[in-house]
């Protein structure tokens, strides 16, 4: 690995890196409006697109049985029709005020996003209430937004990644698990709501009880305060009993190979996963996105270092951990070569059994540095300040978890990441392959592990 | 009113044009090249080398290993990458402030001294990697042929812009390491390269720590062509029919458009916007809204400079609807808008989305220095980042409505028709 020799005479020697000064996330100014709502504002200057963000907490379990999907559903049609306004009407009035609007679903909540420049912010939270609390669920926009998410399903299914997704929850926790389908449901869930579904749903989670605001943008001359509490702050409604997010139980038999069968493909999608912890895990968060890096975050990583850089079987395969409000999971994933599959799924697993026996110091250091160093360009913006803010509400982590978290990053050992690792791995793995099943069949099945293989 | 982020300019003795945008908000610098070489500077039998370097030039150069850009800047707590695209090449990391002049070292590097380190066998598994990099993103991607087909459609055979930057893998194939050699010797020099650097650093910092690690390099690129002269519309319809395993029936209108560098693009854009790709334009709101025949609706324009841009509406059809009536519908929705007089709340609403759009691109220092790097190399100027968004809205309702009737009016389109294909039946 030795440089070549000659240089030019004139080209200066490699430099040092010079120390650069501390950085620490930004600390929010804190209120409570007079229902009760939080708000956390984050003035950052010289930030001009504001960004809002709205946590509305429940569990996923607070869905019906076979009703899977109608909490995303619910979201996708909370800007379709309110009591005010019509579907193309509502459109109309965000995109006049140049506002984005979004809404989605995790396992701890409903967030809605609204990003927009200064001036407009007093019609953004207006909207922002209105989605919130006067949606209406018009019939003909129901169909619509429940018809374009059954194109969708077909959509994922015939994209490798996504399809090797949904195969690898199913696989990994137990039947009947909410974890184990899609946040916004199968074709069999999306396919039996109904209006009422939706607005039930909607009527029963959506309150301003344990709700909060994040507002993150330049603040200076605006009085954000009384613009919130004009809007959101007159919000109420009865408490009701919710359930709150919980840690998915695996499978029993999550330790097998799956195979879906994709005949003719000219590459082959990988998933392997286990469950993994999540931000408020006991032990401590900081080793897992060190893991990630180490293992699977760049070229250079284990993984790539071996399929991409020696063997170029693939453009690149990643792993990570990846944190839900209760309980998460360890992914790696990635396609290659049809004719390297075996080869790549038995490097892939040797990879991984050697990592349990652990790290040497310069691998510690580079994903140390990797990840304390690049956290102040990560959090440069409005958008992405107020989208950690809001995922710390999520996971009811405090508000300096970012920088006690990065403190602990930084005071990594090797032993503690090898023993971190050895914490989520060993007892095997759930893996799915995406590819076509006439050639791979058999050299799975010398794998030995159980081997399912189910149609496309 | 302009925006006002600093833009201190310099160009070296040996051509290099240098940017520096201070922003002290936190403690990280993006350091941003882009190279004026792209697929559009390929050749026939060439193609897919623009990309191919952007590869290779993360496999070491004189003085420094394969793969070491990556690791270093990365275990420095840098994030990096590199991306081709027809008219140019850009290179990029953002990184703490300290590790700055080692970022530079880097680039100085592998712009100024890649061949020492190029070898048949960097060579032949980059090539492996770019196989798989086409195999995942076109060839086992539903739709993934789309974009090559609607250059190959739309743009002349003899045009720069109608093949993909990814290339042909039999052109890849052929390749020796004597075409390696010659394409960067052509290519990458400072006198055909912008260098722009955001960030936490004064321009009395940022431009000393450029001429010393880049005032030694003395390469200069073969001489540029001019651009090539203006494309007008496709006189009449082109059509591809396509039957490929997809989830559904897709329709890509494809029209041409003004090079970006003629104010008529904007224009185009803003047209395109109230035509499909604003939530509440006549092909969203008829189409998706009231007919619910197609499932989704996507417009966009994307500006090139070598005499021509590209506009693209993209129509899923709806499960139970027939393809031929949704375009016909989609066509006669158009013409009708065009012929009638552009609704005002229509372009308000493109204007407030590009204001947002604009603001929240420069909200970051990667991606300001991408786009001053951007406007410096394609347009020559990189001011322009401060003007263009009054630039955008002061583009009158005629000027949209006229240039919507002269480019996008239904003889100049081209149409990419996806079938789906019948499942396959189980025979497991």
């Amino acid at each position: 690995m030795s440089p070549a020799p000659s240089h030019p005479a004139a080209a200066p020697d490699r430099p040092a890196v010079a120390p650069t000064r501390s950085w620490s996330f930004p600390a929010p100014i804190r209120h409570t409006l007079a229902n009760g709502i939080t708000l956390l504002a984050y003035d950052l200057p010289g930030q001009y697109v504001l960004a809002v963000r709205a946590l509305i907490r429940f569990g996923l379990a607070a869905e019906p049985a076979g009703r899977e999907g109608v909490a995303v559903m619910m979201a996708r049609l909370l800007d379709e029709g309110t009591q005010r306004h019509t579907s193309e009407e509502f459109a109309g009035l965000l995109e006049r005020h140049g506002i984005a609007f979004g809404a989605g679903v995790a396992d701890g909540g409903l967030m809605v996003d609204v990003d927009v420049s200064a001036r407009h912010l007093g019609a953004a939270l207006d909207l922002l209430r209105q989605a919130l609390t006067e949606a209406s669920f018009p019939e003909d926009e129901v169909r619509r937004v429940l018809r374009s998410r059954l194109a969708e399903i077909e959509q994922e299914r015939a994209s490798a990644g996504h399809r090797a997704s949904r195969e690898l929850i199913a696989t990994m926790y137990a039947a009947g698990e909410r974890a184990a389908i899609p946040n916004a449901g199968t074709a069999a869930t999306i396919g039996s709501l109904t209006r009422e579904d939706i607005a039930a749903f909607h009527a029963h989670v959506v309150r301003p009880q344990g709700a909060v605001v994040v507002i993150a943008g330049d603040l200076r001359d605006l009085d954000y305060l009384a613009l919130v509490e004009g809007s959101l702050g007159d919000w109420v409604a009865d408490p009701m009993d919710v359930p709150g997010p919980r840690r998915p139980i695996p499978a029993a038999d999550a330790d097998r190979i799956v195979l879906v069968d994709r005949p003719g493909a000219v590459q082959t999608e990988l998933a392997l996963g286990v469950p993994g912890p999540d931000r408020s895990v006991a032990t401590g968060w900081a080793p897992y996105p060190v893991l990630s890096f180490v293992i699977g975050g760049s070229p250079n990583a284990r993984i790539d270092a071996v399929l991409r850089e020696e063997k170029g079987f693939t453009y690149g395969i990643r792993c990570g951990f990846r944190p839900r409000a209760r309980g998460g999971s360890f992914v790696v994933s990635g396609s290659v070569r049809a004719d390297s599959t075996i080869e790549s799924l038995h490097l892939l697993r040797e990879i991984l059994d050697r990592a349990r026996d652990g790290f040497t110091p310069e691998e510690v250091r580079a994903g140390v540095d990797f990840v304390a160093g690049t956290a102040p360009g990560r959090y440069a913006t409005a958008e992405a300040v107020a989208d950690e803010a809001i995922g710390l509400a999520l996971e009811e982590l405090p508000e300096d978890f970012t920088n006690t978290n990065l403190e602990a990053v930084r005071a990594l050992s090797p032993e503690r990441l090898t023993s971190a690792f050895r914490e989520v791995t060993g007892t095997g793995m759930t893996v799915v392959l995406v590819g076509d099943a006439t050639s791979l069949r058999q050299g799975l099945a010398a794998q030995g592990a159980s081997l399912t293989v189910t149609k496309q | 009113m302009p925006l006002a982020y600093p833009i201190h300019e310099r160009t070296l003795a040996n051509g290099l044009r240098v940017i520096i945008s201070p922003d002290h908000s936190v403690p990280t610098v993006t350091v941003n090249l882009w190279v004026g070489v792209g697929s559009r500077h390929e050749s026939a039998g060439r193609t897919g080398f623009a990309h191919l370097f952007e590869h290779l030039m993360f496999q070491g150069s004189a003085r420094v290993a394969t793969g070491e850009h990556f690791e270093l800047l990365m275990a420095h707590g840098g994030r990096l990458n590199a991306t081709t695209w027809f008219d140019r090449t850009n290179y990029f990391e953002t990184v703490p402030t300290g590790v700055t002049e080692l970022a530079l070292w880097l680039e100085a590097d592998r712009h100024g001294n890649l061949l020492a380190a190029v070898s048949q066998e960097n060579l032949d598994n980059q090539r492996d990697v770019v196989k798989e990099e086409k195999r995942q993103r076109y060839d086992n991607q539903p739709y993934g042929d789309a974009l090559i087909e609607v250059y190959a459609a739309i743009f002349p055979p003899d045009h720069p812009y109608h093949h993909p930057t990814i290339g042909s893998m039999a052109d890849l194939d052929a390749a020796s390491l004597e075409d390696v050699h010659a394409f960067f010797t052509a290519h990458y020099a400072p006198d055909n390269t912008v260098l722009t650097l955001c960030g936490d650093l004064t321009p009395q910092e940022g431009f000393a720590l450029v001429e010393k690690h880049f005032g030694h390099l003395t390469a200069e690129a073969a001489p540029r062509r001019g651009p090539h002269p203006a494309l007008p519309p496709l006189e009449s319809p082109v059509r591809v029919d396509l039957q490929r395993s997809v989830p559904n029936d897709r329709l890509y209108l494809a029209y041409r458009l003004p090079a970006e560098t003629q104010d008529e693009f904007l224009a185009c854009a803003l047209a395109l916007d109230c035509l499909a790709g604003l939530s509440t334009s006549p092909l969203v709101s008829a189409l998706v809204r009231r007919d619910q025949v197609a499932t989704s609706v996507h417009g966009s324009a994307w500006g090139f400079v070598d005499g021509v841009s590209l506009g693209i509406i993209t129509i899923d059809v709806a499960p139970d609807q027939r393809a031929e009536e949704v375009e016909q519908a989609a066509v006669e929705l158009m013409a009708a808008a065009i012929a009638a007089d552009l609704d005002p709340q229509l372009l308000e609403a493109s204007r407030a989305h590009t204001e947002r759009a604009w603001l929240a691109a420069l909200a970051g220092q990667e991606e300001r220095a991408d786009l001053i790097s951007h406007y410096a190399l394609l347009h020559g100027d990189a001011q322009t980042i401060n003007t263009r968004l009054d630039t955008i809205l002061a583009v009158e309702a005629d000027a949209v409505s006229d240039a919507a009737r002269r480019w996008l009016t239904p003889e100049h389109r081209a149409t990419i028709a996806y079938q789906a294909e019948r499942e396959q039946e189980d025979v497991a």
